[in-house]
């Protein structure tokens, strides 16, 4: 079933003990298996030691030196690990980031278990509405980015139309300060929302349809049903819900920014990660920029670890 | 009386999901009834829904300005990057899941780690590595430093392969079978509809990926259609490019990879449930 194998790959990437293949022994150095999985392993493991394992602990060492790309880095200790709690951007981009992540996450879990409710249906042509509300998931941010900019266009974009209709005069959506970071959040759970549905669905798909008949039958309403059946079966995958939408609306949130405001106006959707782009590319401080990565892994490490912690509880 | 209560719920049920399924496929319909309205239609106010004549002439400007060589570009580098990796992942998750060596947790462990680093936190050193190779505005460089993004890919084959029966594989190899044959024998042809699923996903994301072609690629020889997309979401773009030609230029993006969604729902759907069992 699709969502164990999803728990599967979470609980692996979390759990400490060895998998369950592991526990036959190994036979030593000398067991014949070994030239040949080294074969199968080694132009992967090479790769990703050359691409993925040395960008990070390069990352982490120029976190203390001071480049700007000209030249030798030079070494500072700790200078820029200090200058974190100076800069006055890291407080207001951590609090952009994790607003952006709040109002991105709830309704991507909340709205995506709705549906999944709604449509979790055995009717005929019931996988065309499906396909209606998958589709986004394939779109770009590049090209969501295009029909976003022209649904929020100022006095001209449909959604202003429909507001005007209701007599609200629109705000200038993406370049106003209060409205820009709620506007990237709507673009973000739209192209989120597939996935939540997906995965709900598939955990609804596991409840037995005799269960809810039966509760039906002795006279659970919507709500009993959802608070007693429901829950107790989409309990495990809300918090697999919660991580991948936290992954999405924190590494996601670069695209977004990137290409629809520039982290704009005045700072208001600029987040950590915007941030570390800005810093690394905009102004060229490579070493500073490594020490806000730094804290950026570190941060989320911590938030992943709880909510890896929370799955494991949700279990029991 | 009850029979009939139950009926008109779940039609209520289905006309509901149906229209809020409508409103969130909206974006994407008026894309394309969009990608063939005149401009002043598209820029009217009230804003129009139908187009009232079919301007296809919208994607011949927006085929010129798309460039055939960004889209022969990009399925280049889909192409390359989902075949190299799947090939790296499932070799990598079978040795994990059926063969017998030291050190599996700690290999397990490294892979899993880089799922929690974010691709922008590493782009400078990524960049640097792939300056240092000489790989700056070539198509290795495009491709190899995110062919090299195995470890959820390759824990992915891994948990798959290793629920296969291990006593196919030790049927096989006491047949005399080598384990390269085990692979292209046994193992590919069951791990069909994960390689199905982790193709699809792969897939989309390397057609839809933005930032490594942005740091890597910056020369139109080698650029990627995400690249050419994006300046025309700036909200200045207008003055240069038509917004119905914009229109158009994103239709002839995104269309390839819905229509192989209609195609491989089913992959689809798998790959991004996390699953490749049914």
């Amino acid at each position: 079933m699709a969502e164990s194998a999803t728990e599967r790959r979470v609980e692996d990437l979390t759990s400490t003990g060895p998998p369950a293949a592991l526990t036959r022994k190994p036979q030593g150095r000398s067991h014949p298996d070994r030239p040949w999985a080294l074969l199968l392993l080694t132009p992967n493991l090479f790769l990703y030691a050359l691409f993925i394992v040395v960008p990070i602990v390069l990352a982490v060492l120029l976190s203390f030196t001071s480049w700007n790309l000209v030249g030798a880095p030079k070494f500072v200790g700790l200078a820029n690990y200090a200058q974190l709690f100076r800069d006055p951007m890291v407080p207001e981009a951590i609090k952009t980031t994790f607003v952006f992540l709040v109002i991105g996450t709830v309704p991507t879990v909340v709205l995506g278990l709705a549906i999944a409710v709604l449509l979790n249906t055995k009717v005929p042509f019931i996988g065309v509405i499906r396909t209606l509300y998958f589709v986004p998931a394939v779109v770009s941010f590049a090209a969501s980015a295009v029909l976003w900019q022209w649904i929020y266009r100022p006095g001209q974009g449909i959604l202003d139309y429909l507001l005007q209709q209701v007599g609200i005069t629109g705000p200038a959506w993406l370049s106003n300060g209060h409205t820009a970071l709620l506007a990237l959040d709507i673009v973000g759970i739209w192209m989120e929302l597939p996935v939540a549905i997906l995965l709900y669905l598939a955990a609804l798909q596991r409840i037995p349809e005799s269960i809810i008949e039966a509760a039906t039958l002795d006279g659970a309403g919507p709500f009993r049903r959802l608070r007693y059946i429901i829950w107790p079966g989409v309990r495990n995958i809300t918090v697999i819900v919660v991580i991948v939408s936290t992954l999405a609306f924190t590494n996601g949130s670069f695209d977004l920014v990137k290409i629809l405001t520039q982290g704009g106006p005045v700072n208001a959707t600029t987040t950590l990660i915007y941030y570390i782009y800005y810093v690394a590319f905009d102004t060229v401080q490579v070493g500073y920029a490594a020490a806000l990565s730094v804290l950026q892994v570190a941060m989320f490490g911590v938030l992943l670890g709880l909510l890896a912690a929370a799955r494991k509880a949700a279990a029991r | 009386m009850r029979r009939v209560w139950k009926r008109g719920r779940l039609a209520l049920r289905l006309t509901f999901v149906t229209v809020f399924g409508l409103v969130l496929a909206f974006p994407l319909i008026y894309l394309l009834l969009g990608s063939v309205m005149s401009t002043a239609q598209l820029t009217s106010f009230p804003p129009q829904i139908f187009p009232s004549g079919l301007h296809l002439n919208n994607f011949s400007a927006a085929w010129q300005y798309v460039q055939v060589r960004s889209v022969i570009n990009s399925v280049v580098f889909t192409v390359a990057v989902v075949g190299l990796q799947w090939a790296l992942c499932i070799m990598g998750g079978f040795a994990l899941a059926k063969m017998q060596f030291r050190h599996k947790n700690l290999i397990m462990g490294s892979l899993g780690l880089s799922l929690f680093v974010p691709a922008v936190t590493t782009l400078v050193p990524t960049f640097i590595v792939a300056e240092k190779l000489h790989l700056v505005n070539t198509y290795p460089g495009l491709i190899i430093p995110i062919v090299a993004q195995t470890g959820f890919g390759t824990i992915l084959f891994r948990q798959f392969i290793v629920s296969l029966p291990d006593e196919l594989i030790a049927a096989a190899r006491l047949d005399g079978a080598h384990w390269t044959t085990v692979l292209i024998r046994v193992v590919v042809p069951l791990a069909k509809p994960m390689s199905g699923a982790y193709c699809a996903l792969a897939g989309v994301t390397a057609w839809n990926m933005y930032l490594w072609p942005l740091v890597v690629a910056n020369t139109p020889s080698v650029q990627v259609l995400p690249q050419t997309l994006a300046p025309l979401a700036s909200s200045t773009y207008g003055s240069q490019i038509p917004e119905n030609v914009a229109f158009a230029a994103t239709v002839i993006t995104t269309l390839p990879m819905v229509v192989v969604f209609l195609i491989a729902q089913r992959s689809f759907v798998r790959g991004l449930a996390g699953s490749g069992v049914d």
